[in-house]
């Protein structure tokens, strides 16, 4: 059964600061920095904003949020968890919020000084244990040493690449091509730096089989967008953006980072699940979808997600990848605003915007005949996944 | 020394270059006592050896003896000399010792067996000084390498083998070990590894591991296991949740090698493997006792319980030893490039003991541990002899029963001290077929902790043709 607000919702204000490896800010200044340009890129006022959905991890609260923008009063506000497995569950909580009458204009945001004050990829060190279950669960990996997230993608990489004989240089293209779009993309990180298969494979080991250039960097940023039904949409200045679908999974014996202990470990069971939900809620086919922007914390992922969705069988992914499909001008040109891999690594909530940005044909790598546009969050965890769609009116 | 009395000492040393020893008879002809007290020490269960029925199968028609023993047998004995101070090796050694080299170290072997040794075979051996290094500053210390050349000959007079023999003699306390700033002399205060977090549903794995069990949790309605443990079982909805103890056996279902950020509470380089246990569910640990870039998805590993610090016990894995070989390796199934399967051995301080015994070297570093420490070593340390034979079982193991070793050439570096585990690899250099008979040469390494105790050549033939492939 199709979700009833599918196809009713759209994404109508979108707004960022700078990327950096230093905000030289606090994290509230660039959550209200982030989100005022989102309403402003609305066309809306603070106090029309009536919801607000956030990450579980988002350190800023919503009241000191409201408070600085002139936000009035908040009829919804609700959280997402698991970390970048919320990106596009965030909006398809706000969808939901607004279709049903909970709100008017839901604002989402993510913003938080990853770089320069709290670095995920330091990993899990020195923590005092005690019985939580985060604690519990951290456990089973790490006194033996598996701590950042880069391992615990590595792990499945391994094994990925010994069922389906993938290499590093396939890891790597996923970064050349992202680094590629990055390159053309003045707010990304790596603006005009474009690297090379030799590069990539030249780069050093973070965690075998992983290089530097198969991790994206960490930054500090903010990202915002406004949320509201299609009927208020088309009121308002910018083109539409329809959210089309949108939908969260998780997995049989889900894992965070860690789902080791599946028949299988080479497939993305809890991505498959989103996957089923938007073909069937859209209406839409892996051919009616331009590009894709599929989360990228780190490259080996992205392949099992591209099987995921159906544009190619699996295990197929490295020669779908290797054909040139994923770069611009090609069947399914991926991460076109340079992914976190190339712009910033903003929880990819970055990844929506960029979206957002070919339905309204102003990527800086627009996408010829943009009519649908893939977005998916965080690989490894519980997670979501949207489509944004021109809207047809 | 001033430098003019060090040359004159060298040169009064290389005069006895070329020189004939006397000839030494072994006190024992070969004799199947000793070969089992070899084979026990050194775990080499090659029938050949010990098992008249089978030896008479064999290719050997009978019991030899195992080729590394070759210069065990004219050891001297405990109290006796094992050469003359007016003979040409032994004035040398006297020498070197009154002029303070007094501790040795062995460094290379290389025998080359012409036949295998039968009991009965009494042995002579001559031994020849071939060479004396100028003065050298090593991590053990200043010293001297002497190298000998013996030959071995039965009462028959049967040229029967050769060795080579390398030592250093030094001066204790000049090592780098022993200099009071050194990094080694000042462990820094190190980090300790993450705690788990332990909750009632999991103390029992935790426990476990404290009596020496790696505990897989089991329904005890429906019997089916679950790993990380849960709190009703989803396949039956028993909340009766107890355990079994695994096998520890298992394989590798992948694995990453962290390098980048260091944490200080681990030994880099290690792996993080994802072990699947012959049980059927899967488990993080690290895979230890091998060179991470031999570690590959479906290499067989068993558990090795470890402390990382006196707080906490961890269920490690460590390759599973390849199982010896029964029917011997053809020729025709050797590729060049191909590598043995790692085997990991345990240094115990008994396997240390009881093969130098064996071998009948009564040197005292590899006994006893206060002298040790007063040559200037940490702890007792594994012979040459030992290394020999544990390289020489671990390619028999590999080739079978009827495999005839020619030549056995080992360097040592890293001393073998107990608590270390050495984990032995090999890969095949050549393969070539002279007149129906295979030979083979592999490139021997094994490794402990602190680096590569051995390094090494072995010549070997194995049997080829006729037979089913």
């Amino acid at each position: 059964m199709s979700m009833s607000f599918a196809g009713e919702t759209a994404i109508v204000g979108i707004g960022a600061t700078e990327f950096s490896k230093c905000s030289g800010r606090s994290t509230l200044r660039l959550a209200v920095e982030c989100s005022d340009a989102a309403i402003q890129d609305a066309g809306l006022l603070p106090e029309q904003i009536d919801g607000m959905v956030l990450f579980t991890v988002e350190d800023n609260h919503e009241i000191d949020v409201a408070r600085s923008l002139g936000i009035k009063e908040l009829k919804h506000f609700s959280r997402i968890h698991h970390s970048g497995g919320a990106a596009c569950g965030t909006i398809h909580q706000a969808a939901m919020a607004v279709h049903s009458g909970a709100c008017d204009y839901c604002l989402v945001f993510r913003a938080f000084n990853e770089r320069s004050e709290m670095r995920y990829g330091a990993g899990v060190q020195d923590r005092a244990p005690a019985p939580t279950p985060m604690e519990v669960d951290f456990g089973w990996s790490s006194p033996f040493g598996l701590l950042t997230p880069a391992a615990w993608v590595a792990m499945f990489a391994t094994r990925y690449m010994h069922e389906y004989g993938a290499t590093s240089e396939d890891f790597g293209r996923v970064a050349v091509a992202c680094r590629r779009h990055a390159a053309n993309n003045p707010a990304a990180f790596f603006y005009q730096k474009p690297i090379t298969l030799e590069e990539h494979q030249q780069s050093r080991w973070i965690v075998k089989p992983l290089h530097l250039f198969d991790c994206c960097q960490e930054s500090d940023g903010g990202q915002a967008m406004v949320v509201t039904t299609l009927e208020r949409a088309r009121d308002l200045p910018q083109p539409t953006a329809v959210i089309a679908a949108a939908a969260q999974g998780s997995g049989e014996d889900q894992q965070m980072m860690k789902s080791y202990y599946r028949d299988n470990i080479s497939g993305i069971p809890e991505m498959g699940l989103c996957a089923r939900q938007l073909w069937e809620d859209s209406g839409l086919r892996p051919d009616d979808i331009q590009t894709a922007v599929l989360y990228d914390h780190f490259t080996p992922l992205v392949l099992p997600q591209l099987e995921e969705f159906g544009f190619c069988p699996r295990g197929e992914a490295k020669n779908f990848i290797l054909d040139g499909n994923i770069e611009l001008g090609g069947r399914l040109p991926i991460n076109t605003h340079g992914g976190q891999l190339g712009e910033a690594y903003i929880h990819g909530v970055n990844g929506i915007a960029e979206g957002v940005r070919q339905v309204r044909g102003s990527s800086v790598n627009q996408v010829k005949d943009m009519q649908n546009v893939l977005v998916t969050a965080a690989t490894a965890v519980p997670t979501s996944a949207l489509i944004l769609s021109r809207d047809a009116h | 020394m001033v430098d003019a009395d060090k040359t004159s000492l060298v040169a009064r040393l290389r005069a006895s270059i070329g020189v004939a020893g006397r000839p030494f008879v072994a006190r024992d002809a070969v004799n199947q006592p000793m070969i089992r007290h070899w084979c026990d020490a050194m775990a080499d269960h090659n029938p050949v050896y010990t098992d008249p029925d089978f030896a008479t199968k064999s290719a050997h028609g009978g019991i030899v003896a195992p080729p590394a023993m070759l210069n065990a047998w004219t050891m001297s004995g405990l109290g006796r000399p094992q050469s003359d101070s007016d003979d040409a090796a032994g004035s040398v050694y006297a020498a070197l010792d009154e002029a303070g080299y007094t501790s040795v170290v062995a460094t290379n072997s290389e025998h080359e067996y012409l036949r295998y040794l039968r009991p009965g075979d009494e042995l002579t051996a001559v031994q020849v000084v071939s060479e004396v290094s100028d003065e050298k500053t090593t991590a053990l210390g200043t010293g001297l390498f002497v190298t000998t050349r013996t030959e071995y000959r039965t009462q028959a007079d049967e040229l029967v083998g050769h060795m080579l023999f390398r030592i250093l003699k030094f001066k204790p306390g000049t090592g780098r070990a022993a200099q009071p700033d050194s990094e080694e002399a000042q462990p820094a205060q190190r980090m300790r590894r993450p705690r788990p977090g332990i909750s009632r549903d999991t103390r029992f794995f935790w426990d476990g591991l404290e009596a020496g069990e790696l505990r897989i949790q089991r329904c005890e309605g429906c019997s089916a296991l679950h790993h990380p443990p849960m709190v009703r079982c989803p396949a039956c909805g028993s909340y009766d949740l107890g355990y079994q103890v695994s096998t520890g056996r298992g394989v590798v279902y992948s694995f990453v090698e962290p390098c980048h950020p260091r944490i200080p509470a681990f030994d880099y380089p290690y792996v993080v493997g994802l072990i699947e246990l012959e049980e059927g569910t899967r488990l993080i640990t690290n895979v230890v006792d091998i060179d991470p870039d031999k570690v590959e998805v479906g290499m067989p590993v068993e558990l090795t319980m470890q402390k990382p610090d006196p707080e906490l016990t961890l269920p490690m894995f460590r390759p599973r030893c390849p199982r010896r070989r029964e029917t011997t390796l053809r020729f025709e199934e050797v590729a060049v490039g191909a590598e043995l399967a790692p085997c990991p051995i345990p240094i115990s301080r008994t396997l240390i003991v009881a093969a130098a015994i064996a071998s009948r070297d009564y040197q005292d570093v590899h006994h006893d541990p206060a002298l040790a420490v007063e040559r200037g070593s940490p702890d007792i340390f594994m012979n040459i002899l030992t290394t020999s034979g544990l390289c020489a079982r671990y390619v028999s193991d590999w080739a079978g029963p009827d495999a005839l070793l020619r030549k056995l050439s080992i360097r040592l570096g890293a001393p073998n001290y107990p608590g270390d585990t050495m984990t032995m690899w090999g890969s095949v250099l050549s393969a070539t077929n002279q007149g129906g008979r295979g030979q083979v040469e592999l490139a021997l390494r094994g490794y402990n902790h602190i680096g590569d105790h051995v390094t090494g050549t072995v010549e070997l033939e194995l049997p080829s043709g006729g037979g089913e492939k």
